[in-house]
Protein backbone atom coordinates (compact mmCIF):
# COMPACT_ATOMS: atom_id res chain seq x y z
CA UNK A 1 0.00 0.00 0.00
CA UNK A 2 1.60 3.61 -1.16
CA UNK A 3 0.38 6.68 0.35
CA UNK A 4 1.59 10.42 0.11
CA UNK A 5 0.85 13.33 1.73
CA UNK A 6 -2.09 15.04 0.17
CA UNK A 7 -3.40 11.51 -0.70
CA UNK A 8 -7.62 11.61 0.46
CA UNK A 9 -8.93 8.70 2.52
CA UNK A 10 -11.38 6.76 1.11
CA UNK A 11 -14.97 8.22 2.65
CA UNK A 12 -17.56 6.52 4.53
CA UNK A 13 -20.98 7.00 4.49
CA UNK A 14 -23.45 6.86 7.67
CA UNK A 15 -26.79 7.39 5.64
CA UNK A 16 -29.03 8.41 8.74
CA UNK A 17 -28.41 8.83 12.12
CA UNK A 18 -31.13 6.70 13.58
CA UNK A 19 -32.52 7.03 17.52
CA UNK A 20 -32.66 3.59 17.55
CA UNK A 21 -28.56 3.29 17.64
CA UNK A 22 -28.53 6.23 20.27
CA UNK A 23 -31.15 4.85 22.47
CA UNK A 24 -28.70 1.33 22.81
CA UNK A 25 -25.71 3.49 23.15
CA UNK A 26 -27.47 5.19 26.25
CA UNK A 27 -28.28 1.86 27.70
CA UNK A 28 -24.62 0.89 26.94
CA UNK A 29 -23.39 3.79 28.54
CA UNK A 30 -25.02 3.88 31.36
CA UNK A 31 -25.81 7.60 30.29
CA UNK A 32 -28.73 8.77 31.48
CA UNK A 33 -28.68 12.52 30.00
CA UNK A 34 -32.26 12.23 27.93
CA UNK A 35 -30.81 14.54 25.36
CA UNK A 36 -29.72 11.28 23.45
CA UNK A 37 -33.15 9.36 23.40
CA UNK A 38 -35.85 11.36 24.15
CA UNK A 39 -37.26 13.93 21.32
CA UNK A 40 -39.75 15.46 24.07
CA UNK A 41 -36.46 16.84 26.28
CA UNK A 42 -35.56 20.40 26.51
CA UNK A 43 -32.75 20.31 24.36
CA UNK A 44 -33.90 18.03 21.11
CA UNK A 45 -37.20 20.07 20.97
CA UNK A 46 -34.45 23.01 20.47
CA UNK A 47 -33.63 21.47 17.45
CA UNK A 48 -37.31 20.36 15.96
CA UNK A 49 -37.47 17.32 17.71
CA UNK A 50 -34.24 15.40 16.92
CA UNK A 51 -32.34 13.96 19.43
CA UNK A 52 -28.01 14.40 19.44
CA UNK A 53 -26.06 11.60 18.23
CA UNK A 54 -23.51 10.72 21.38
CA UNK A 55 -20.24 12.41 20.79
CA UNK A 56 -18.62 8.75 20.47
CA UNK A 57 -20.97 7.21 17.81
CA UNK A 58 -19.84 10.37 15.59
CA UNK A 59 -16.13 9.52 16.24
CA UNK A 60 -17.32 5.70 15.41
CA UNK A 61 -17.68 6.94 12.03
CA UNK A 62 -13.91 7.97 11.69
CA UNK A 63 -13.09 4.71 13.24
CA UNK A 64 -14.79 2.81 10.87
CA UNK A 65 -13.38 5.09 7.30
CA UNK A 66 -10.35 4.21 9.18
CA UNK A 67 -10.77 0.24 9.59
CA UNK A 68 -11.94 -0.27 6.22
CA UNK A 69 -8.91 1.92 4.77
CA UNK A 70 -5.82 0.29 6.58
CA UNK A 71 -7.69 -2.64 8.39
CA UNK A 72 -9.18 -3.05 12.35
CA UNK A 73 -6.05 -3.24 14.11
CA UNK A 74 -4.43 -0.53 12.41
CA UNK A 75 -5.41 2.55 14.64
CA UNK A 76 -2.77 4.17 16.94
CA UNK A 77 -3.85 7.64 18.10
CA UNK A 78 -6.94 9.64 17.60
CA UNK A 79 -8.07 13.33 18.61
CA UNK A 80 -11.47 14.29 17.96
CA UNK A 81 -13.03 17.70 18.80
CA UNK A 82 -17.14 18.42 18.41
CA UNK A 83 -17.69 22.22 17.28
CA UNK A 84 -21.32 20.92 16.53
CA UNK A 85 -24.04 18.61 17.28
CA UNK A 86 -24.43 15.64 15.48
CA UNK A 87 -28.36 15.66 15.17
CA UNK A 88 -30.87 12.50 14.61
CA UNK A 89 -31.60 11.70 10.87
CA UNK A 90 -28.52 13.44 9.85
CA UNK A 91 -26.85 12.35 6.83
CA UNK A 92 -22.82 11.95 7.63
CA UNK A 93 -19.49 11.72 5.32
CA UNK A 94 -16.84 10.48 7.10
CA UNK A 95 -13.28 12.17 5.33
CA UNK A 96 -9.41 12.37 5.73
CA UNK A 97 -6.47 13.42 4.22
CA UNK A 98 -2.97 12.63 4.62
CA UNK A 99 -0.96 15.19 6.48
CA UNK A 100 2.68 12.63 7.14
CA UNK A 101 4.12 9.43 6.03
CA UNK A 102 6.81 8.22 8.71
CA UNK A 103 8.94 4.83 9.64
CA UNK A 104 9.12 4.47 13.45
CA UNK A 105 9.87 1.08 15.20
CA UNK A 106 10.00 -1.15 12.15
CA UNK A 107 6.13 0.23 11.26
CA UNK A 108 5.29 2.77 8.64
CA UNK A 109 2.80 5.03 10.32
CA UNK A 110 0.65 7.50 8.71
CA UNK A 111 -0.97 10.80 9.99
CA UNK A 112 -3.92 12.77 8.94
CA UNK A 113 -6.44 15.44 9.25
CA UNK A 114 -10.12 13.76 9.63
CA UNK A 115 -13.50 15.07 9.74
CA UNK A 116 -17.47 14.89 9.28
CA UNK A 117 -19.38 16.09 7.47
CA UNK A 118 -22.79 16.87 7.36
CA UNK A 119 -22.87 18.84 3.62
CA UNK A 120 -20.09 21.00 2.10
CA UNK A 121 -18.04 23.05 4.90
CA UNK A 122 -20.16 21.61 8.06
CA UNK A 123 -18.26 19.90 10.08
CA UNK A 124 -19.57 18.78 13.16
CA UNK A 125 -16.63 16.66 13.94
CA UNK A 126 -12.65 17.33 13.49
CA UNK A 127 -9.71 15.72 14.50
CA UNK A 128 -6.43 13.99 13.78
CA UNK A 129 -5.24 10.33 13.51
CA UNK A 130 -2.04 8.05 13.17
CA UNK A 131 -2.45 4.95 11.32
CA UNK A 132 -0.05 2.23 10.74
CA UNK A 133 -0.02 0.87 7.38
CA UNK A 134 -0.52 -2.59 6.58
CA UNK A 135 2.47 -4.65 5.30
CA UNK B 1 -30.94 17.29 37.24
CA UNK B 2 -32.02 20.63 39.40
CA UNK B 3 -30.15 23.75 38.01
CA UNK B 4 -27.02 24.02 40.43
CA UNK B 5 -25.21 27.85 40.74
CA UNK B 6 -21.75 28.15 39.99
CA UNK B 7 -19.27 26.84 42.26
CA UNK B 8 -16.48 28.99 43.75
CA UNK B 9 -13.58 28.43 41.40
CA UNK B 10 -11.47 26.89 44.38
CA UNK B 11 -14.05 24.31 44.24
CA UNK B 12 -12.90 23.35 40.62
CA UNK B 13 -9.44 23.68 40.69
CA UNK B 14 -9.35 21.72 43.58
CA UNK B 15 -11.09 18.53 41.60
CA UNK B 16 -7.08 17.99 39.88
CA UNK B 17 -5.73 14.62 41.42
CA UNK B 18 -8.94 13.14 42.00
CA UNK B 19 -8.81 9.60 42.01
CA UNK B 20 -11.94 7.39 41.16
CA UNK B 21 -11.83 4.23 42.75
CA UNK B 22 -11.16 2.11 39.81
CA UNK B 23 -11.30 -1.37 39.15
CA UNK B 24 -11.58 -3.86 36.18
CA UNK B 25 -13.64 -4.28 33.30
CA UNK B 26 -14.58 -7.24 30.59
CA UNK B 27 -16.59 -6.53 27.50
CA UNK B 28 -18.84 -9.53 26.46
CA UNK B 29 -19.30 -10.90 23.43
CA UNK B 30 -22.98 -9.44 23.23
CA UNK B 31 -21.80 -5.92 24.52
CA UNK B 32 -19.80 -5.22 21.57
CA UNK B 33 -21.89 -7.21 19.05
CA UNK B 34 -24.45 -4.39 20.20
CA UNK B 35 -21.91 -1.73 20.47
CA UNK B 36 -20.85 -2.56 17.09
CA UNK B 37 -23.83 -2.28 15.62
CA UNK B 38 -24.73 1.51 17.40
CA UNK B 39 -21.90 2.22 15.00
CA UNK B 40 -23.33 0.80 12.07
CA UNK B 41 -19.85 -1.31 11.64
CA UNK B 42 -19.95 -4.96 11.10
CA UNK B 43 -18.38 -7.18 13.64
CA UNK B 44 -14.71 -6.98 13.67
CA UNK B 45 -12.89 -10.25 13.22
CA UNK B 46 -11.09 -12.39 15.98
CA UNK B 47 -13.35 -11.27 19.00
CA UNK B 48 -12.00 -7.43 18.28
CA UNK B 49 -14.00 -5.17 20.24
CA UNK B 50 -15.17 -1.84 18.16
CA UNK B 51 -12.40 0.90 19.63
CA UNK B 52 -15.56 3.13 20.53
CA UNK B 53 -15.77 1.20 24.06
CA UNK B 54 -12.64 3.40 24.67
CA UNK B 55 -15.40 5.77 25.85
CA UNK B 56 -17.30 3.98 28.31
CA UNK B 57 -15.53 0.82 29.20
CA UNK B 58 -12.94 2.99 31.12
CA UNK B 59 -15.59 5.07 32.84
CA UNK B 60 -17.19 1.80 34.07
CA UNK B 61 -14.21 0.14 34.72
CA UNK B 62 -13.32 3.09 36.97
CA UNK B 63 -16.15 2.44 39.04
CA UNK B 64 -17.65 6.36 38.24
CA UNK B 65 -20.02 7.06 35.84
CA UNK B 66 -21.32 10.00 33.22
CA UNK B 67 -23.73 10.78 36.18
CA UNK B 68 -20.71 10.92 38.53
CA UNK B 69 -18.28 12.60 36.17
CA UNK B 70 -21.23 15.65 35.36
CA UNK B 71 -21.62 15.58 39.33
CA UNK B 72 -17.94 16.15 40.76
CA UNK B 73 -17.65 19.03 38.03
CA UNK B 74 -21.30 20.80 39.47
CA UNK B 75 -22.75 20.99 35.99
CA UNK B 76 -25.58 22.85 35.80
CA UNK B 77 -27.68 21.11 34.00
CA UNK B 78 -27.89 17.40 31.65
CA UNK B 79 -27.46 20.15 28.66
CA UNK B 80 -24.45 22.44 30.40
CA UNK B 81 -21.95 19.73 29.34
CA UNK B 82 -19.92 20.94 26.23
CA UNK B 83 -16.64 18.32 24.81
CA UNK B 84 -13.94 19.96 23.83
CA UNK B 85 -12.18 16.49 22.82
CA UNK B 86 -11.30 12.32 23.56
CA UNK B 87 -8.07 11.90 23.01
CA UNK B 88 -7.42 8.30 22.71
CA UNK B 89 -3.69 6.40 22.60
CA UNK B 90 -4.32 2.73 21.24
CA UNK B 91 -1.57 0.52 22.56
CA UNK B 92 -3.46 -3.05 21.61
CA UNK B 93 -6.50 -4.13 20.52
CA UNK B 94 -9.40 -4.71 22.97
CA UNK B 95 -10.15 -8.30 23.09
CA UNK B 96 -14.13 -9.90 24.08
CA UNK B 97 -14.26 -11.47 27.05
CA UNK B 98 -10.61 -10.37 28.42
CA UNK B 99 -10.43 -8.46 32.14
CA UNK B 100 -8.98 -5.24 31.96
CA UNK B 101 -7.26 -3.02 34.79
CA UNK B 102 -8.39 0.58 34.95
CA UNK B 103 -7.26 3.38 37.04
CA UNK B 104 -8.59 7.03 36.66
CA UNK B 105 -7.87 10.28 37.40
CA UNK B 106 -8.53 14.26 37.14
CA UNK B 107 -5.52 15.59 35.36
CA UNK B 108 -6.35 19.18 35.00
CA UNK B 109 -9.21 21.26 36.39
CA UNK B 110 -9.74 25.28 35.97
CA UNK B 111 -12.38 28.21 34.83
CA UNK B 112 -11.94 30.06 31.64
CA UNK B 113 -14.17 32.15 29.28
CA UNK B 114 -15.39 31.33 25.80
CA UNK B 115 -14.88 33.63 22.93
CA UNK B 116 -18.23 35.19 23.60
CA UNK B 117 -17.44 36.03 27.05
CA UNK B 118 -19.26 33.10 29.22
CA UNK B 119 -17.48 31.44 31.96
CA UNK B 120 -16.97 27.59 32.14
CA UNK B 121 -15.40 24.96 33.83
CA UNK B 122 -12.80 23.08 31.84
CA UNK B 123 -12.40 19.50 33.57
CA UNK B 124 -9.62 16.46 32.02
CA UNK B 125 -10.17 13.09 32.99
CA UNK B 126 -7.34 10.49 32.04
CA UNK B 127 -7.69 6.88 32.26
CA UNK B 128 -5.74 4.03 31.80
CA UNK B 129 -5.90 0.35 30.30
CA UNK B 130 -3.87 -2.27 31.28
CA UNK B 131 -4.71 -6.08 29.87
CA UNK B 132 -4.39 -9.03 32.51
CA UNK B 133 -0.36 -9.23 31.81
CA UNK B 134 -0.23 -5.59 33.12
CA UNK B 135 0.94 -4.56 29.60
CA UNK B 136 -0.63 -0.72 28.61
CA UNK B 137 -4.19 -1.51 26.31
CA UNK B 138 -4.83 2.06 25.50
CA UNK B 139 -4.93 5.76 27.58
CA UNK B 140 -7.77 7.62 27.45
CA UNK B 141 -8.15 11.20 27.60
CA UNK B 142 -11.83 13.08 28.24
CA UNK B 143 -11.53 16.59 28.18
CA UNK B 144 -15.28 18.71 28.84
CA UNK B 145 -16.70 22.06 29.47
CA UNK B 146 -18.92 22.87 32.21
CA UNK B 147 -20.90 25.77 30.93
CA UNK B 148 -21.88 28.44 33.49
CA UNK B 149 -25.08 30.69 33.48
CA UNK B 150 -23.95 34.38 35.07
Amino acid sequence: MKVEVGDQIPEWVMERVQIERMRTMAAILRDPNPVHWDVTSELPQRFGGRTINQGPLGLSYMINMLHEWTGPTSVRHINVRFPKAVLMNDHITARGQVTGVREEGGETLVDLDMWLEREPGDKPLVGEATVVLPR
Amino acid sequence: MSPNPMPPEAEIEALVGHEFPGGEYTIAHWENFLLTNCTGAEPLPGGQVHPVALFHVPILGANTSIAEMFALGQAESDFSIGIESYDWEMYQPLIEDKPYTITARITEADRRTNDKGFPFDRIQFQFDLADEAGEKAAKVVVTWHYRRTV
